[in-house]
């Protein structure tokens, strides 16, 4: 089954694609980073960090990670596009807009200046870099896809700001999907509660929540399989997350 | 009763700021466009007091902030909106931002402060204004539903905290607005007479801010097309890039 979806969604099986993650040296978008890469293709990784030596942390020579900021999304995305006129990109097939922070507390104690980054990381830095890929997608009829968060079900108290940038990165999506329809392809993600360091850097101690929230490598693998599927909204259950399980992408597919 | 108006210059904060003056409340009216409400403050002499704030920038939400210093509002209507609409990838990012400042920033912004700083009295109430785009999506103006959404999160999120400070929230969604604000984003061919007279609206979100809704979808259409939008999400955003981004000329920001 997985084969024959994947075959219908990709076209022929085999060529090398080219794929931009943000958020990629940690967490979710790690793991994308490594999974894409070990399925051959020509990966773009992006992050905060700056790298003495990337190679130790990807371990994959087909990755190339640039230093792009979030918070200064105009600088972010020029870096980023003038890296991939650099290496000679002209379309990009997959475009994973996963890099994101979020600030614990209660939102008449959120300080104006943190609020703003938030907008800025989570939120303003998507539609800019949307804005400047867009060509590149055209060019390719390839996919943007963003990452959005389970937490925008249901109404959250402590992460009121970081919500609301995942529920206006979901709007946004629905949207854009449906201008860019016949150009380029738009999905929005939804994982689930996942064991990776965002909290800890939120300032937020898990403790032993952490033993229900899903492992980051079976999350990673749930979003392959949607991107596989093309679901254009889907949220990361745990139930969605076991089905991935039996889906596994053979190498040159997306 | 005292209150604050933003964006209250033109369209439905005008009517806002009008009915409230006109049944004897004390309003602090904001805008970026001060001059129309200097002649509101010369009638309303002591009740209306104009204030200027250009909401993209944060210095000046807090020079707003500070000039108001002491104050205690009863009512605060976070109304400041502008749009921008085209292809997503033919609007120029300047104005994505002034869109994310004005329309997400700005009102995060004072509703944090406001509640953080004790500046709203006892059961006093914030009302936020997103969009029906919430409920039917917008092909045409991603960005500006996309910051509607996020409002929309916003202040089902902020509703229980603040609570507990004794404020409350009202989220509305209006639809097409007779304003000239939103004929300058509406198709050329569009009529105007299927759109809400501001003062409607007005006095339907006054109504609502005196009860205990926390959500307004103001009038039967809007209403209907909510229903529609929560039931078929998708072929409510379909039909509305037909009748509005298949239409649509050239950007407008």
């Amino acid at each position: 089954m997985t084969d024959r979806a994947s075959r219908k969604s990709n076209g022929q099986p085999g060529r090398v694609r080219t794929v931009l993650i943000t958020g990629a040296t940690d967490g979710i978008g790690l793991l994308l980073a490594r999974a894409y890469a070990g399925r051959g293709h020509n990966v773009l990784a992006t992050g905060r960090r700056v790298l003495a030596d990337d190679q130790d942390l990807f371990d994959a020579p087909n990755i190339v990670y640039i230093c792009a900021d979030q918070s200064d999304p105009v600088h972010a995305c020029s870096a980023i596009i003038s890296a991939m006129q650099n290496m000679g990109w002209q379309h990009l097939d997959l475009a994973i807009l996963n890099g994101a922070t979020a600030w614990v507390g209660l939102p008449e104690q959120e300080p104006a200046n943190g609020m703003k980054q938030l907008l800025d990381v989570n939120f303003r830095f998507q539609i800019h870099l949307a804005h400047a890929l867009a060509p590149f997608l055209f060019e390719a009829a390839g996919r943007l896809v963003m990452i959005g968060s389970t937490a925008t079900k249901k109404a959250q108290g402590r992460f009121a700001t970081y919500t609301a940038t995942k529920a206006g990165l979901d709007g946004l999506c629905r949207s854009l999907r449906e201008e860019w329809l016949g150009r380029a392809d738009v999905q929005i993600i939804h994982p689930g509660p996942t064991r990776t360091n965002m909290h800890a850097k939120a300032g937020l101690n898990i403790g032993l929540a952490k033993w229900f929230f899903m492992s980051p490598l079976r999350v990673a693998s749930a979003i392959q399989y949607a991107i596989r599927r093309r679901d254009k909204r889907r949220v990361i259950t745990r139930y969605f997350a076991f089905k991935a399980r039996f889906s596994s992408a053979r190498e040159g597919i997306l | 009763m005292k209150a604050l108006v933003t964006g209250a210059a033109h369209g439905l904060g005008r009517a806002l700021t009008e009915q409230l003056l006109a049944s004897g409340h004390e309003v602090v009216a904001v805008d970026r466009d001060v001059e129309p409400l200097e002649k509101l403050a010369m009638k309303y002499r002591g009740a209306c007091l104009a204030c200027f704030a250009d909401l993209q920038k944060v210095e000046s939400i807090q020079n707003l902030l500070d000039r108001l210093q002491g104050s205690k509002f009863d009512l605060v209507i976070l109304n400041a909106g502008i749009s921008a609409t085209g292809k997503f990838e033919e609007i120029p990012l300047q104005a994505y931002d002034r869109l994310i400042s004005v329309n997400l920033g700005a009102p995060l912004h004072l509703a944090s402060r406001l509640v953080g700083d004790e500046w709203m009295s006892a059961k006093s109430k914030i009302v936020f204004i997103s969009s029906l785009s919430h409920v039917v999506g917008y092909p045409g103006g991603a960005v500006y539903a996309a910051t509607k959404d996020a409002i929309a999160s916003y202040a089902h999120s902020v509703a229980k905290p603040f609570r507990k400070k004794q404020v409350s929230v009202l989220t509305v969604f209006p639809g097409p607005i007779d304003t000239a604000h939103a004929q300058k984003h509406a198709p050329d061919q569009s009529s105007r007479s299927k759109r809400m007279a501001p003062e409607k609206l007005a006095r339907l979100i006054l109504k609502a801010s005196r009860g205990r809704a926390k959500t307004l979808y103001p009038g039967g259409k809007t209403y209907l097309a909510a229903c529609f939008g929560k039931l078929f999400p998708n072929q409510a955003t379909r039909l509305m890039r037909r009748g509005l981004y298949d239409k649509m000329t050239g950007p407008s920001y």
